[in-house]
């Protein structure tokens, strides 16, 4: 019984702690919308939903997202980790490079896009560099 | 002094000097770094297409608000619930174009009583009031905010509860009211820019995908299956991306999206 206590105590202590990947990608959403700051005084609406995972070094990730001509967009990504570096960029439906800039800096990178046309667009995130075998990284938009 | 220029100017156009070697160009079909798709796909809220409408004209949007019964009844099944959700967060969307205070109030109160109905109302009640305190300031785009947290909020309770599949019937519900109230517009003064917004079938083949993957239990209920019959009947009307889009196709999509929310309003006016 004196055995099966604290054993209980610490399957309820880890219970009671916030899901550790949720934690992390927050963590590193809390960075893509401090790069996002700036350009909501631009007028720029930051949308509440968000992308969010964990990758290694050099493997990309890609998402498919729908844009619509007429509205401009950024990108912001995100991530926790010092000594990072992260990228997105944005490509159309026949692979062509579809942003008009975009730019790093530590823990956060953006891409700002023009659509030339309505319809389906890539958005490829990568870990460039890390210490870690694996990095959490998150990725928000707004468009005006 | 060359490197310290290189570094200043680096610095001042804030980018990395890695910035030149961005590919101009990937094969969609076999994507860099062996890099596979994200399965979250981030339905655009209605609002996002309609300040595109804005932009290119000045859209009747009291003629396309849709008023949410001040008695709404709230249905027995789960799936309408959630789809009648999505629909009447979108209708928000729609009510905050027309700067209808006390329709937004209205809605706002809607979405608690349905959301209780799913059992998320604790984390979307805080959202909800949200939303009727800043209509009462005629603060639209805290209200929008709030109408996608709102949403979001919603969402993520659902998928706490493991019921990710009716996540995305709210999903599913927001688009199509939004897709209504589109060709509505679009309808109404056809131009081909705003026709071609209609261009949307990563979302269709998403939603449809979606549906199929749904136990058979819910597929059978005769509602969601009029869902994807609908879907199959607007895909092929969305074209090929770069396509024009006709005045007839508009008033067709905008036919078949009428009914489909029909059928996830039926019953719920007393």
């Amino acid at each position: 019984m004196k055995r099966i206590i604290p054993v209980f105590f610490l399957f309820v202590a880890l219970l009671a702690q916030p899901h550790p990947a949720r934690a992390t990608i927050d963590d590193a959403l809390t960075f893509a919308l401090e790069a996002a700051d700036p350009y909501v005084k631009e007028g720029y609406t930051v949308r509440e939903d968000y992308w969010g995972g964990d990758l290694p070094v050099k493997q990309a990730k890609a998402i498919v997202h729908q844009l619509f001509k007429g509205n401009e967009y950024w990108f912001w990504m995100g991530t926790d980790k010092d000594n990072v570096k992260i990228s997105v960029h944005v490509y159309d439906s026949d692979g062509r490079l579809a942003e008009a800039e975009s730019w790093q800096k530590p823990h956060k990178a953006a891409a700002r896009v023009v659509p030339k046309k309505t319809g389906t667009y890539y958005l490829i995130v990568e870990i460039e560099k890390s210490p870690e075998e694996r990095t959490y990284w998150s990725l928000a938009y707004g468009f005006k | 002094m060359k490197k310290a220029l290189i570094v200043i100017f680096a610095a001042m156009a804030g980018t990395t000097l890695g910035q030149g070697e961005v590919p101009q160009s990937i094969d969609i079909h076999n994507l860099p770094g062996g890099a596979n798709v994200v399965e979250h796909v981030v339905i655009p809220v209605p609002s996002e297409i309609f300040s595109v409408l804005d932009k290119a004209g000045k859209p009747r949007w009291k003629e396309v608000l849709r008023p949410v019964s001040r008695n709404l009844k709230t249905p027995s099944e789960r799936e309408q619930i959630a789809l009648l959700l999505g629909t009447v967060i979108a209708e928000g969307f729609v009510a905050v174009e027309a700067e209808e205070d006390v329709e937004v109030k209205n809605i706002g109160n809607t979405v608690i009583k349905l959301a209780k109905a799913l059992h998320v109302e604790a984390s979307v009640t805080k959202r909800a009031n949200a939303i009727i305190d800043n209509a009462d300031k005629k603060n639209w785009k805290q209200v929008r905010k709030e109408l996608d947290a709102a949403q979001r909020d919603a969402q993520e309770a659902m998928h706490a509860m493991q019921d990710d599949d009716l996540s995305q019937l709210v999903s599913l519900g927001g688009w199509l009211r939004g897709l209504e109230a589109l060709t509505a517009v679009v309808k109404a003064d056809f131009k081909k820019e705003t026709a071609d917004l209609l261009h949307q079938p990563s979302l269709l083949d998403y939603f449809d995908k979606r549906l199929a993957a749904m136990p058979k239990k819910m597929q059978d209920k005769p509602l969601v299956a009029k869902m994807r019959k609908g879907l199959g009947e607007i895909r092929p009307l969305m074209g090929t991306e770069g396509s024009d889009i006709s005045e007839k196709t508009v008033g067709d999509v905008n036919a078949i999206a009428e009914d489909l929310v029909k059928g996830i309003t039926v019953k719920t006016n007393p």
